[in-house]
């Protein structure tokens, strides 16, 4: 975290972790001289934090999903640029919160671990889209309801699953990313959470999140694999997604650990296609 | 609007469902409006005021409900065990064809 952000905690009286995301906003403005925004009071006085918005990018604490203070960033139209949810990071610590609303020892534990992450983020090793040497440019098929079109590529290299997700492989390497479908029922993507570099995750295992105002949206991957590279344009434009979530709305790349015993629960374009616009019709009448 | 499969396999066979902690959830219906395949069902004038009621709407491996859930009271099976089990059936389905 080097850069000086405003920071909109949750600030939640009704659990534990509302007031974790307090005190580290807290202690993030007054020991890292970052900008703190009242969730409470910026509902009724937003003008109080226009300038500070304006002027620095926005890291928002939630305390649990419930996401109240994304939800407030969405409801303002703050961009946000960077987030924390305390329950996961406790998850991740393997601290368990208390029911209470004290900050015991365990939760000022949680604190400086969380603390300590944020002031270390700007030494994380990622690789750019260059260095894994795959490129995606694609014809495709489309499929119109209404105002909505859902693309899918025809490629014999990209196998989907059933939960909307794909996967381009190109040796032993594979690219993955979701389909239209995900992204036109998410509407306006805010925010990616990548997967961890160097992760090892199994086929159907979690590989990153992105999330739009009505929902969190997690990648379910095709492929297993170790990850070698994310995208990290999404970080800062999470709506690439978007514009085309088969181009430069990637995901991650990964190393495949188990290609051939994945493909049997993997389909191509004649059946993904088919199964998109029941789901489709189905959605919408 | 149910799947009525899933990689070939009947829904109804695979056990993927969202699996209430009442001791933790406090009905704030989060997961309930969420879902767009009617797996819970909201009861306004009950002690429970909420059940899974569509198991097999559940999309497998699915747990978008659970990433709105404050309290974190849903929980899923084991993703490993589910394919592989999708997987068994499968075979079974090749031996027996």
């Amino acid at each position: 975290m080097v850069e000086k952000y405003a920071v909109l905690p949750c600030n939640g009286l009704d659990k534990c972790a509302g007031v974790i995301s307090r005190e580290i906003a807290l202690r993030l403005c007054g020991e890292a001289g970052h900008e703190i925004i009242c969730p409470v009071f910026s509902r009724i006085a937003e003008v109080k934090y226009r300038k500070i918005i304006s002027e620095h990018p926005l890291f928002v604490i939630d305390g649990c999903p419930t996401r109240c203070a994304s939800k407030l960033a969405v409801e303002k139209n703050f961009k946000i640029s960077n987030k924390i949810t305390v329950t996961e990071e406790a998850k991740k610590s393997g601290i368990e919160l208390n029911d209470t609303l004290q900050l015991r020892e365990k939760e000022q534990a949680l604190i400086g671990i969380i603390l300590n992450d944020l002031m270390n983020t700007g030494n994380k090793v990622t690789q750019t889209i260059e260095e894994t040497g795959v490129s995606c440019h694609f014809d495709y098929e489309t499929f119109q309801k209404g105002k909505f079109l859902f693309r899918v590529p025809v490629n014999k290299e990209i196998f989907f699953n059933e939960n909307d997700c794909w996967a381009y492989v190109s040796g032993n390497r594979a690219r993955i990313g979701v389909t239209d479908f995900v992204q036109q029922n998410l509407s306006d993507i805010l925010f990616f959470t990548p997967p961890e570099m160097g992760a090892e995750i199994d086929q159907f295992g979690e590989a990153g999140e992105i999330e739009s105002s009505k929902s969190v949206f997690e990648l379910i991957t095709p492929v297993s694999g170790k990850v070698i590279a994310v995208n990290e344009a999404l970080i800062q434009k999470p709506e690439l997604i978007n514009e085309n979530p088969y181009e430069l709305g990637w995901i991650a790349d990964l190393e495949l650990t188990a290609f051939e015993n994945d493909k049997e629960l993997l389909i191509g374009f004649d059946k993904y296609f088919e199964i998109m616009k029941r789901k489709v019709n189905d959605l919408n009448g | 609007m149910s799947e009525t499969t899933f990689m070939g396999v009947e829904r109804e066979k695979i056990d993927w469902k969202p699996v209430i902690d009442y001791a933790k959830c406090n009905f704030c219906m989060e997961c309930a409006k969420f879902c767009p395949h009617r797996v819970f069902e909201i009861r306004e004038n009950e002690e429970i005021k909420l059940i899974v009621k569509n198991p097999f709407n559940c999309v497998v491996f699915c747990r978008a409900c659970s990433k709105t859930c404050g309290p974190d009271a849903l929980s899923f099976p084991d993703k490993n065990e589910t394919s592989q089990m999708i997987r068994e059936i499968r075979k079974e389905a090749e031996n027996n064809g």
